[in-house]
C-alpha cells in the first residue's frame, strides 16, 4: 500500500519493493498464502468494496431511492453537506461520541479484564455478566435503558431524587442525549474490550509481573511499565476497532432518540447517511455522507497505525 | 522495524525480553496477599452494581405487566409477577423455528467466518508473497464501511442470483472476516518468532506449524474471535431481514419485533422476554468458552 | 445527464464490468420492461403487521385463500415499521424479485409513486370492478397525485385528546367533551393544573415522535397551514401565531413536549394527552384511571389523518396488479375493514361500516372508538404538502417544533429558516417532476 510503503522505514519484505532488493518469492509460500487467503478476499472484494465503489459514484449523483433514474450532478452533494447548517453539529456528534467511547471503553474493558484476570470468587459469573450487555441486541438496550434515563420513572432520576439532585431531561437536551446514548454505547460495548484484553493477558507472558513484583516494584509502576507495554498490540487493535465501531454505531440511537432532540441532538454521521438514504429517500446525497466519512475514518486509522507504528 | 501497517511485528516490545523464553505458566497472581483480595472484591462489587443494575431491569421488566412496568416511582420488584410474558413470546412468535434458522446461521456463518480469519491471518503473519500489506490493508479498511451502504448493492446482486429468502443469500454475503483476521494477524505476530523458526527449521508443513505450533499458543485469542463472532451473528439484523421474507429462514431478532407494536403502544413485558430468551444462548455460550480460554493455555504451554 | 438504475448499479449486476466505470453516460433505459415482472402465481403482500395486525390479517387471508385457490396471498413480513418496509422495498426495487401488495405509510406512498415505484389505481379499478366511492371520501382522496389515486386506505388512523376523567371532574370539566378551541384549553388549563398538583395538563409527543403530525390540527385551527398546494407557509402570520401559542403554553406548563408522551399520561404525569387512535387499545389497557376520548379543539378542521395504504409496484404484470387490486378490496371490503378496526383501533375505511348491525353494537359499547370515526367525517382535512410529501418534511418540522418548545428559540427565526429549507426542497425535487 502506497501509503505505507512511501515510509522512511520501509521493511525488507514489503510487497511494492523491487523485488531484486530481496530474495525471490517462493513459488510454494505464495501458492499457499494465495489458496488461504483468497477466498477471504474475494467475499470482502465482492461484498464490500463493490458496494463501496458503487456508492462513491452514486456520490456524485441526484438519485432518489425509489427512482429508476439518477441524474449526474457532479460535486453538488458534497457542497451541499459542507454548506448545510446541520454539519457541524452532526460533525462535533460524532467525534464527540466517538472519542468518549473509544476512550471509555477500553480504559473500563481493561480495568474490567485485569481485576477479572485475578484469582477471585465467582469471576467466572462476574465475567459473562460483563460480556452480557455485548450479547443483547443494541434495540433492546435501548429500551433497557429507558428505564435508567426517563426523566419521571427512570432510575437516575429516582437516585439522584433521593439526595435532593434535579435530574436533566435526558431525552431533551442535546449535550444529555448524547451523554445518555454515549452511556449507553459503552455499558454495552465494554464487555467487547474486556474480552480481548482478557485474551490478551490470558496470553502474556506473567512472569514479567511476577518478576517486577519480587523486584519490589509497586502495582502502578509494574502496570505502566511492564502491562502496559505488554498490551500495546492489543491495545492498537482495540483503538481501531472500537473506533471504527462506535463511529458506525446505530440501532442505539436509533431507538432511544432517533437522531433527536432538535433534530440533530444526536445525529452522527452514520446515522444522518441512514436518515437520508432511507427516510428522506436520497440515496445519492448519502452515499456522500458515506463516502466523507470513509474518508476520514481512513486517515484517522493511517494516523493510528503511524503513532502505532512510531512507538515502535 | 516493520512497516506502518504491519503492527506487533516479531520486534515488538512483548519480545524485549527474549530471556523469558517460550515456556509459559498459568497466572498465579492469587498470591497477591490480602490488600490486593479487598481492593479486587470491591472492584467486583462496583462492576456488579452498574452492569447488573441495568441488567436486572431487563430480566424484570420482562416479567412484569406493563402497568407495573411504567410506574412511578418505579418499582425494583414485579408486582403482579407476571411470567405468562414469556409464554406470550411462544403464542406470538414462531419461536422455534427462528431459534433454528438463528442456530444455522450463527453455526455456520462462525465456522467459516473463524476459519477463514485463522487462514487469512496466518496467511498475513507467516508467509511471504507478493501484495501482502496491501491485502493486509484491504482487510482492516473494508472495516470502516457501514453496511447502511452496502446492502443496496448487495441486496440486487443476491436477489440476481435468485438467492433471496434463502440461507446462502443471507449468509454468504457475510461471510468474509475482516476483524478476525486482524485479531488474529495481530496475535500471530506476537508469538514468540524463536519458536516459529525452530519449528520452520525442523521442517514443520503448513499443517503441523498451524495445528501444533501457532494454534496451540492462540486459544485465548481464538476463543474471543470466536465468541465475538457468534455474537454479531446472533444479533445480526439489517442484512437478514433484507434478505428474507419469511421464518423460513429469517432468525431471531426479526422474529422478536413482532412483539413490538409499530403504531401506538408496545408493552414491553414480552419485548423484554422475548430478548431474555434470545440472550440466554449466547451466555450460556460464553460460560463454557471463557472456561477454555484458561484451559487452552495451560495445554497449550505443556505442547510449546 | 442522468441514467438508470440498472446501469449506475452495473456493479451489482451481474453485467458487472470495467466499462461500468465509464458507463456513467450509457443510458440504457432497460428499468422496467413494458411486460412487468411475472410472479410465481402467489400474490405477496409485504406488511409491516400495523398494531400487531399479523393475526387478523392472516385470518383475512385465509380467507381469500379460500375463495381464490388460483391466486392464494402469501403475507410477507416486511419489516419492523414503515421505514424498515419501505428500505425493503426500495431494496427490491433495485433488481428483487417485487411483491404485489405493500403497504405504504401516509408519508412513503408519495414518495413512491411521484417516483413511478407505486402504480396508479384509477384503470385498475375499473377493470377488477372496484368501487372508489364505497371508500369514506377524504382518506380515499388522501393518495391522490397528478389526478390519480396511488393507494387504498388500510390501516388509518386520526390523532385524539385523551382526558382523564378524575382530573377532569376535579377541575369541575365533564371529561365527554373536550375545548372547542386552543384558547378554550389555555381558559381551562390553571385549574386542571391545580385539579392535578400542578403536573402540565396535555402531555404531546416531542419533535422525535411525531409532534409534527399534532401540531398540524393546531395549526389549522389557527388559520395557518405548513404549506398549500406546493407553497410552503410557514412564514404565514397565522402560522407563525400557532407557533408561538404552542411555545406559550409550553413555557406557562399547560402543554408539556416528552419523550415518551403516552407513558406519562399513563402514570398520572399529565391530565390530558394527543396520541393517535393506534394508542387506544394499548392504554385502554395500561392506563391507571379511566380516561375519554375526545376531538382535537377546533374550530374545524383541528385534526390531521395518518397512517397507511395499500400500493401496487409499478413493475409488475398486468395481470399481477389486477389481481392485487382485487385482494385490496377484498382486505378492505365492509366485513374485513370492520374486523380490522376492531382487532386494531384504526377507523374503518368504507362507509358503510359504520351502518353495519354488529359494527353498531361494537361502536355503542366502544364510545372512545366511536370519537375517531365521528372525528373523521367532521373535524379531520388531508395533511398538508410540506409534511407528508417533502423528503423528511416531518422531521424537520418535528425538529422544528422541538426548537420553538424545548429549546425556547425565536419562532418566527426558526420559522423562517423551515420555509426556506421545506421550500427548496420542493422546488428542486418535487416540481420537476409533477406533472401539471
Amino acid at each position: 500500500m502506497s501509503i505505507s510503503t512511501r515510509s522512511p522505514s520501509v521493511p525488507a519484505d514489503d510487497d511494492l519493493e523491487p523485488p531484486k532488493r530481496r530474495q525471490a518469492y517462493s513459488a510454494r509460500e505464495v501458492a499457499l498464502a494465495s489458496a488461504l487467503i483468497l477466498p477471504n478476499l474475494v467475499l470482502l472484494i465482492v461484498f464490500t468494496y463493490r458496494p463501496l465503489l458503487d456508492n462513491i459514484r452514486l456520490s456524485f449523483f441526484d438519485w432518489n431511492i425509489s427512482s429508476p433514474r439518477a441524474t449526474f450532478i457532479g460535486l453538488g452533494n458534497y457542497v451541499e453537506w459542507f454548506a448545510a447548517r446541520s454539519t457541524g453539529t452532526i460533525v462535533l456528534n460524532t467525534v464527540v461520541f466517538t472519542a468518549v467511547s473509544v476512550i471509555g471503553s477500553m480504559a473500563l474493558g481493561l480495568a474490567l479484564a485485569m481485576l477479572l484476570d485475578q484469582k477471585l470468587v465467582g469471576r467466572g459469573a462476574v465475567r459473562s455478566m460483563v460480556f452480557a450487555p455485548y450479547v443483547i441486541s443494541g434495540a433492546a438496550i435501548g429500551v433497557a435503558f429507558q428505564f435508567v434515563f426517563d426523566p419521571t420513572f427512570g432510575l437516575v432520576q429516582d437516585l439522584l431524587g433521593r439526595v435532593g439532585v434535579d435530574t436533566p431531561n435526558f431525552y431533551q437536551r442535546p449535550g444529555w442525549a448524547l451523554f445518555m446514548v454515549t452511556v449507553t454505547y459503552i455499558w454495552k460495548n465494554v464487555g467487547y474490550a474486556f474480552v480481548i484484553y482478557l485474551a490478551a493477558l490470558q496470553g502474556r507472558r506473567a512472569e514479567l509481573d511476577e518478576a517486577a513484583e519480587i523486584d519490589g516494584t509497586g502495582p502502578v509502576r509494574t502496570f505502566l511499565r511492564v502491562t502496559l507495554p505488554q498490551l500495546r498490540p492489543t491495545t492498537f487493535f482495540l483503538s481501531v476497532t472500537v473506533l471504527l465501531n462506535s463511529f458506525q454505531v446505530f440501532d442505539i440511537i436509533n431507538v432511544m432518540t432517533k437522531g433527536g432532540p432538535l433534530g440533530t441532538g444526536t445525529t452522527t454521521m452514520v446515522y444522518q447517511v441512514y436518515q437520508e438514504t432511507f427516510v428522506n429517500a436520497r440515496a445519492g446525497y448519502g452515499a456522500t455522507v458515506a463516502t466523507i466519512m470513509f474518508i476520514v475514518v481512513l486517515i484517522i486509522t493511517l494516523l493510528q497505525v503511524r503513532i502505532q507504528d512510531r512507538q515502535d | 522495524m516493520a512497516s506502518p501497517l504491519t503492527i506487533a511485528a516479531p520486534s515488538a516490545p512483548e519480545v524485549a525480553a527474549p530471556a523469558i523464553g517460550p515456556s509459559r505458566t498459568p497466572r498465579t497472581n492469587g498470591e497477591r496477599g490480602l490488600a490486593g483480595k479487598i481492593v479486587g472484591y470491591l472492584g467486583i462489587l462496583l462492576t456488579v452494581a452498574v452492569i447488573l443494575v441495568p441488567l436486572y431491569f431487563i430480566v424484570i421488566t420482562s416479567l412484569k405487566t406493563q402497568p407495573d412496568i411504567y410506574r412511578d416511582p418505579i418499582t425494583w420488584w414485579p408486582n403482579p409477577l407476571a411470567p405468562e410474558n414469556y409464554s406470550y413470546v411462544g403464542e406470538h412468535v414462531s419461536f422455534g423455528k427462528y431459534f433454528r434458522n438463528s442456530v444455522i446461521i450463527t453455526a455456520v456463518l462462525t465456522v467459516v467466518k473463524v476459519t477463514l480469519g485463522v487462514l487469512s491471518a496466518y496467511a498475513l503473519s507467516f508467509l511471504r508473497f507478493p501484495g501482502r500489506t496491501l491485502v493486509f490493508f484491504l482487510v482492516i479498511a473494508s472495516l470502516m464501511v457501514p453496511n447502511q451502504i452496502t446492502i443496496i448493492s448487495n441486496y440486487s446482486l443476491v436477489a440476481q442470483w435468485g438467492w433471496r429468502n434463502t440461507f446462502a443469500g443471507i449468509i454468504v454475503p457475510l461471510a468474509g472476516v475482516a476483524f478476525g483476521t486482524f485479531l488474529m494477524r495481530n496475535h500471530f505476530l506476537s508469538l514468540p518468532k524463536e519458536i516459529i523458526e525452530a519449528a520452520r527449521m525442523d521442517g514443520a508443513g503448513f499443517g503441523r506449524m498451524l495445528f501444533r505450533v501457532v494454534l496451540p499458543m492462540s486459544w485465548p485469542t481464538l476463543v474471543a474471535f470466536t465468541l465475538i463472532t457468534i455474537v454479531n451473528e446472533w444479533n445480526e439484523y439489517l442484512w437478514p431481514f433484507l434478505m428474507s421474507d419469511t421464518d423460513k429462514v429469517a432468525p431471531l431478532p426479526i422474529g422478536l419485533t413482532f412483539l413490538q407494536n409499530n403504531e401506538g403502544l408496545t408493552n414491553w413485558g414480552p419485548v423484554m422476554a422475548g430478548t431474555v430468551l434470545a440472550s440466554i444462548p449466547i451466555l450460556i455460550v460464553f460460560l463454557v468458552l471463557q472456561k477454555q480460554m484458561i484451559k487452552g493455555l495451560t495445554a497449550g504451554a505443556v505442547k510449546g | 445527464m442522468s441514467l438508470s438504475r440498472r446501469s449506475f448499479l452495473t456493479w451489482a449486476g451481474a453485467t458487472a464490468s470495467v466499462a461500468a466505470l465509464g458507463g456513467l453516460s450509457a443510458c440504457a433505459g432497460t428499468g422496467g420492461s413494458a411486460a412487468g415482472q411475472e410472479g410465481d402465481g402467489t400474490i405477496k403482500f409485504w406488511s409491516n403487521h400495523p398494531a400487531k395486525s399479523k393475526d387478523v390479517e392472516q385470518k383475512i387471508i385465509d380467507a381469500w385463500n379460500a375463495a381464490n385457490p388460483k391466486t392464494p396471498v402469501q403475507l410477507i413480513d416486511g419489516g419492523a415499521n414503515y421505514e424498515e418496509l419501505a428500505q425493503k422495498f426500495n431494496a427490491a426495487l433495485t433488481g428483487g424479485q417485487l411483491p404485489d401488495v405493500i403497504v405504504a405509510s401516509d408519508v412513503n406512498w408519495f414518495n413512491f409513486a411521484l417516483n413511478g415505484a407505486t402504480a396508479p389505481l384509477d384503470d385498475l379499478w375499473t377493470k377488477a370492478g372496484v368501487k372508489p366511492d364505497t371508500y369514506v371520501d377524504t382518506l380515499r382522496e388522501d393518495y391522490k397525485l397528478n389526478g390519480k389515486h396511488f393507494a387504498m386506505p388500510y390501516a388509518r388512523s386520526t390523532n385524539l385528546m385523551y382526558l382523564d376523567n378524575a382530573i377532569f371532574e376535579k377541575a369541575g370539566l365533564d371529561p365527554k367533551v373536550g375545548p372547542a378551541t386552543w384558547q378554550q384549553f389555555a381558559e381551562w388549563a390553571p385549574s386542571i393544573r391545580k385539579a392535578n398538583g400542578g403536573k402540565p395538563v396535555l402531555a404531546i409527543p416531542d419533535g422525535s415522535n411525531y409532534l409534527d403530525w399534532y401540531f398540524q390540527g393546531m395549526i389549522w385551527t389557527f388559520g395557518g397551514h405548513y404549506s398549500r398546494d406546493w407553497t410552503a407557509t410557514f412564514t404565514d402570520p397565522k402560522s407563525i401565531e400557532a407557533g408561538k401559542f404552542l411555545q406559550d403554553q409550553v413555557k406557562q406548563g399547560n402543554i408539556a413536549v416528552s419523550n415518551d408522551a403516552v407513558n406519562q399520561f399513563a402514570t398520572g404525569g399529565a391530565s390530558a394527552l394527543l396520541e393517535s387512535t393506534g394508542s387506544l387499545t394499548g392504554l385502554t389497557a395500561s392506563a391507571k384511571t379511566p380516561f375519554t376520548t375526545a376531538y382535537l379543539p377546533g374550530p374545524k378542521p383541528g385534526a390531521a389523518t395518518g397512517g397507511a395504504g395499500l400500493s401496487v409496484p409499478a413493475g409488475i404484470s398486468e395481470d399481477r396488479k389486477l389481481n392485487a387490486v382485487k385482494f385490496i378490496d377484498f382486505l378492505t371490503n365492509t366485513q374485513n375493514t370492520i374486523t380490522f378496526t376492531q382487532a386494531t383501533g384504526y377507523m374503518p375505511v368504507r362507509k358503510d361500516a359504520e351502518a353495519d348491525p354488529a359494527e353498531k353494537m361494537y361502536l355503542e359499547q366502544h364510545p372512545n372508538a366511536t370519537t375517531a370515526i365521528r372525528q373523521l367525517n367532521e373535524n379531520t382535512q388531508p395533511q398538508d404538502a410540506a409534511r407528508v410529501f417533502v423528503q423528511g418534511g416531518g422531521k424537520r418540522i418535528g425538529a422544528a417544533l422541538d426548537r420553538i418548545t424545548i429549546g425556547g428559540e425565536d419562532v418566527a427565526t426558526v420559522f423562517a429558516q423551515l420555509q426556506d429549507e421545506t421550500q427548496k426542497i420542493i422546488d428542486r425535487d418535487i416540481k420537476p417532476k409533477l406533472s401539471n
